[in-house]
């Protein structure tokens, strides 16, 4: 319903219906070639974004870092307002400004004046270089372009100065991947280039959590408390994108939070490396496997009871503590509302989208609602994705009365063409961009995974670890009662 | 403010204070400097701004998957797009067959699209494919225009260069492409008018008190059709400078179609705008109209009595920086900065003559300068983009974003509206709240 104000007589009937921008007036049916994504050159409503953007939210999780984007305007801006529209704070990130000459000459001169730049106004903890296509397919040479940049730093603030604020390279060009892919790759060259001796061993833990919201990472924040293990949250964005409204501020402003530069090059010397989302953050994890040793539990992401499970039962193992009475009552009170609610939430058809690893965890959970998935689409393609679907169909295989549908980097026009034919939804999983199918073919939508940039407070509602899936749970079934009952139903449930 | 000059001599000619005795004005339209945080944004960004809302067309970016993610969302609404989604193949063995296919699966999805509109992205500016060839050739086989937008995002050095480039589309390709030639007698044409949350609406309900019909608002309301007749326009009404003169000179040299600038921010603006085109129609009634619009704007001032005196900051794209101007100075405000992403040395003319001495003058401040004026004056609202909301309020200033996002701010009607939502936000508990620390101090004095 999209009116301005409700007048004072009520609401007309006829403004009660959505307002939609078809490309044609009329209905016409699709030609059922060109429904699969796979059968087309064109993409329709992609569902996934472009690497920078990954790699410009992971530099955000870091103490005092500043993201510097070695492209276009755009790219910065378009990124800022994503992240404003989504966690409702101020995102610092710079951009060296490619105009034509660049796009001639290259981008020597704007990173070597811009890094000058960032550093003289700002003094920054750390400078995160999120290069883009257009740096990537003139063939920027950064690396020798950064040395560049820290020789005239050090000209003019001094060589101590310059040694204080770390670089780190991030290679995105964004024809190469999606967004995931963009963190993931974060992860590594922030590895890479922090972490690199393994002196004085450590009891913490690492966890890389992948692209995953400020309340997310409090609940995993939660579940090591409680299970007494320090750990070290790469990339944490629960403070510098969930700030405080505290007046007057210091200027400059800075976010408080992220994960200081000096913990980060400790990661070396932990005892174990949990990356949450394979996809986004497992190659941090790889990295410190391969050079050091340090075993890398990846996945799966701690969304739903037995994925719950495993992520401490895994933790407990590594770090030889028992999982404590606490963490299992909050396990029991899960399993009780999941009980108290399987009435209305088993065998529900229900659609899930989004990025690879919160499909995967939502269906999981799903399955373990007694939910029937009919269709499970994942914007980045990825070679595992379809065996884990399928994994999970045959450990609940009693549920399904038909095969489900995995659409593997498919985009959102495939999708919805494929919910229309099926016979009866109850429900769509995935993000903002899902509100125009929710919409089309009125199926309410429950907002799960990134972005979610229409409806406040999602960015601090945790999905993972059990309370998290709890809230999840109960957002399903009201969503659910909400669209199947009239109200006075609703007393006697 | 001096730190800026010394460590950014570039930045130095940009920042005036009206009366201080130096430039009047603030030099503009010059390269953005590298490394700051810049609130300016690309020439693909301006085109989709220009050319988003169009509907009867198929828009299709020609690039990476971000740059059509992006893409289809232009003024917080949500557009269907079209993308050839280029991978690292494509770049390298080129996409302009890719790009050829895409055109004509696109068509036949939507096959009632009556034309389609083709981005080019830094990606493919870079590449080097021959998009007007392949556009050329796809239209012949698609039986429909099918035209290249060149918008790669280096070009320019902001939006505003994707602006010009969406004119000209649709001066060469849609404007005045209609078979009827004679004028529509009571025809008008509304140019940079985008119908944000209901503007155009508001607008044209004024105009049809005077009797007039609006064939064309770009490009808020800008079908194929429209665009094809909109020569037959008696006058051009260009509401936005930034994204409407550059049509309505065109449209004047091609078909003699008169044109008259003015804004429908404010009472006096709206009322002086309502006169020149009553007097270029030679309607009747344009005072009762006023009138009826003076006893309307009336119902403003319960939240005038609140903004009386309140310093207000303003920051936009271009051209509505003079006009807004005014509108704030009517509701009572003290406008203490003006500042523009893009303004051109006409806007900031405009927007110099209708402030008191010692308002600042600023042209595209990156987010640094823009958290240190806050600092130094303290204003009471700041007004400007989601972008830069969540500092200003994170300091303690309230915010009004623009375009704005609960309710029209155009006409007599809008600038209540504008009244009650600046009024509501200058004078919520929360900022009294925020200041924790006062807060705590005067609980302790009165238990003490």
């Amino acid at each position: 319903m999209r009116l301005r104000e409700i007048p004072v007589d009520g609401i007309p009937y006829d403004r009660l219906c959505v307002e939609k921008i078809p490309a044609a007036p009329e209905y016409i049916a699709r030609d059922p070639e060109l429904v699969p994504a796979s059968n087309r050159s064109v993409v329709v409503n992609p569902n996934r974004i472009c690497m920078p953007i990954g790699a410009m939210w992971a530099v955000l999780g870091v103490h005092r870092a500043i993201p510097f984007v070695q492209g276009a305007q755009g790219c910065t801006t378009y990124a800022r307002y994503t992240f404003c529209r989504i966690f409702k704070e101020p995102a610092t990130i710079a951009t060296a400004s490619f105009h034509e000459d660049a796009a001639v000459f290259g981008g020597r001169k704007n990173v070597i004046e811009g890094i000058r730049n960032l550093v003289v106004r700002y003094w920054p903890g750390l400078i995160g270089v999120v290069t883009t296509c257009s740096s990537e397919i003139m063939g920027d040479d950064m690396v020798s372009f950064l040395k560049e940049a820290r020789a005239r730093l050090s000209r003019e603030i001094g060589r101590e100065k310059t040694e204080e604020i770390p670089i780190v390279l991030i290679n995105t060009p964004s024809f190469a991947g999606s967004h995931v892919e963009g963190y993931d790759r974060a992860s590594k060259a922030f590895l890479e280039s922090l972490a690199t001796t393994r002196d004085v061993l450590s009891e913490r833990v690492n966890i890389i959590p992948g692209m995953l919201y400020p309340g997310d990472i409090r609940e995993i924040r939660h579940l090591l408390e409680e299970m007494n293990v320090e750990g070290t949250v790469l990339f944490d964005i629960s403070d510098t994108l969930d700030a405080p409204l505290n007046p007057p501020q210091e200027i400059p402003y800075y976010p408080p939070g992220g994960t200081p530069v000096s913990e980060i090059r400790q990661m070396a010397n932990a005892r174990a490396t949990f990356a949450l989302q394979p996809h986004a953050g497992g190659s941090g994890a790889r990295y410190l496997e391969r050079k050091f040793g340090i075993p890398a539990f990846i996945g799966p992401v701690p969304i739903g009871v037995a994925a719950t499970d495993a992520f401490l039962q895994n933790l407990s193992r590594i770090t030889g503590r028992e999982i404590p009475a606490s963490l299992r009552d909050e396990r029991g009170r899960l399993v009780d509302a999941m009980a108290d609610t399987l009435h209305h939430t088993m065998m529900k058809r229900v659609a899930i989208f989004g990025d690879p690893d919160v499909v995967i965890g939502m269906t999981r959970f799903a399955c373990e609602l007694g939910m029937t998935p009919v269709a499970v689409s994942s914007g980045t393609p990825s070679k595992t994705f379809e065996g884990e679907i399928e994994s999970i169909f045959r450990e609940y295989r009693e549920l399904f009365l038909a095969e489900p549908r995995v659409f593997n980097g498919g985009d959102l026009f495939e999708f919805e063409e494929y919910l229309k034919t099926l016979p009866q939804i109850d429900l769509i999983l995935g993000h903002s961009k899902g509100v125009d199918i929710s919409r089309e073919l009125e199926i309410p939508l429950v907002r799960v995974g990134f972005p979610i940039y229409d409806r406040f407070g999602y960015q601090k509602k945790p999905v993972v670890g059990y309370r998290g899936a709890e809230l999840l749970l109960y957002e399903i079934v009201n969503e659910l009662l909400d669209y199947r009952y009239p109200d006075d139903r609703t007393q006697q449930l | 403010m001096p730190g800026v000059e010394r460590l950014l001599p570039e930045r130095r000619r940009h920042v005036v204070t009206k009366g201080d005795g130096t430039a009047v004005l603030p030099e503009c339209g010059r390269p953005t400097v590298p490394g700051l945080v810049s609130e300016r944004a690309c020439a693909f960004y301006g085109a989709r701004w220009m050319l988003g809302a169009i509907p009867d067309v198929i828009h299709l970016v020609h690039g990476p998957a971000g740059c059509a993610y992006f893409g289809g969302i232009v003024r917080r609404k949500s557009y269907r797009v079209f993308s050839t989604q280029l991978e690292e193949s494509d770049i390298v063995f080129g996409a302009g067959e890719k790009l050829y296919r895409a055109i004509l699966e696109a068509v036949a999805a939507a096959p009632g699209a009556r034309a389609v509109l083709v981005y080019a992205t830094c990606t493919a500016g870079l590449i080097g494919d021959d998009l007007d060839g392949i556009c050329r050739r796809a239209a012949r086989a698609v039986g429909r225009p099918v035209v290249p937008v060149n918008s790669p995002g280096f070009c320019g050095y902001s939006q505003a260069a994707g602006h010009d480039i969406a004119a000209g589309v649709l001066l060469e390709h849609f404007i005045g492409t209609g078979k009827a030639q004679e004028p529509v007698a009571n025809g008008v044409n509304l140019l940079g008018e985008f119908d944000v949350m209901g503007d155009l609406g508001e607008i044209e309900r004024l105009l049809q008190q005077l009797g007039l019909r609006i064939l064309c608002a770009f490009s808020g309301r800008a079908a194929t059709t429209a665009m094809a007749d909109a020569h037959r326009a008696r006058l051009n009404i260009v509401h936005c400078r930034r994204t409407g003169q550059r049509l309505a000179d065109a449209m004047q040299e091609r078909f003699g179609t008169p044109q008259l600038k003015v804004s429908f921010f404010g009472f006096e603006e709206t009322a002086s705008a309502l006169h020149s085109i009553g007097k270029f129609f030679g309607s009747a009634g344009v005072e009762e109209i006023v009138e009826q619009g003076r006893r309307e704007v009336g119902n403003a001032a319960p939240f005038l009595k609140k903004l009386a005196g309140k310093r207000v900051a303003l920051f936009f794209g271009a051209s509505r920086i003079g006009t807004m101007a005014r509108a704030f100075a009517e509701l009572g405000m003290e406008v203490v900065m003006i500042g523009s992403q893009f303004g051109c040395l006409e806007d900031y003319g405009d927007a110099g003559a209708r402030v008191r001495a010692g308002t600042v003058l600023i042209d595209d401040p990156p987010e640094k300068e823009l958290e240190e004026f806050i600092r130094k004056y303290r204003p009471h609202l700041f007004v400007g983009g989601t972008k830069e909301k969540y500092l200003a309020t994170k300091l303690g200033v309230p915010f009004l974003v623009f375009p704005q996002e609960m309710s029209s701010f155009a006409g007599f009607r809008g600038f209540v509206n504008l009244a009650r939502e600046a009024a509501g936000l200058v004078g919520a508990p929360v900022w009294r709240l925020a200041r924790c620390e006062r807060y705590y101090r005067t609980l302790q004095t009165a238990e003490g």
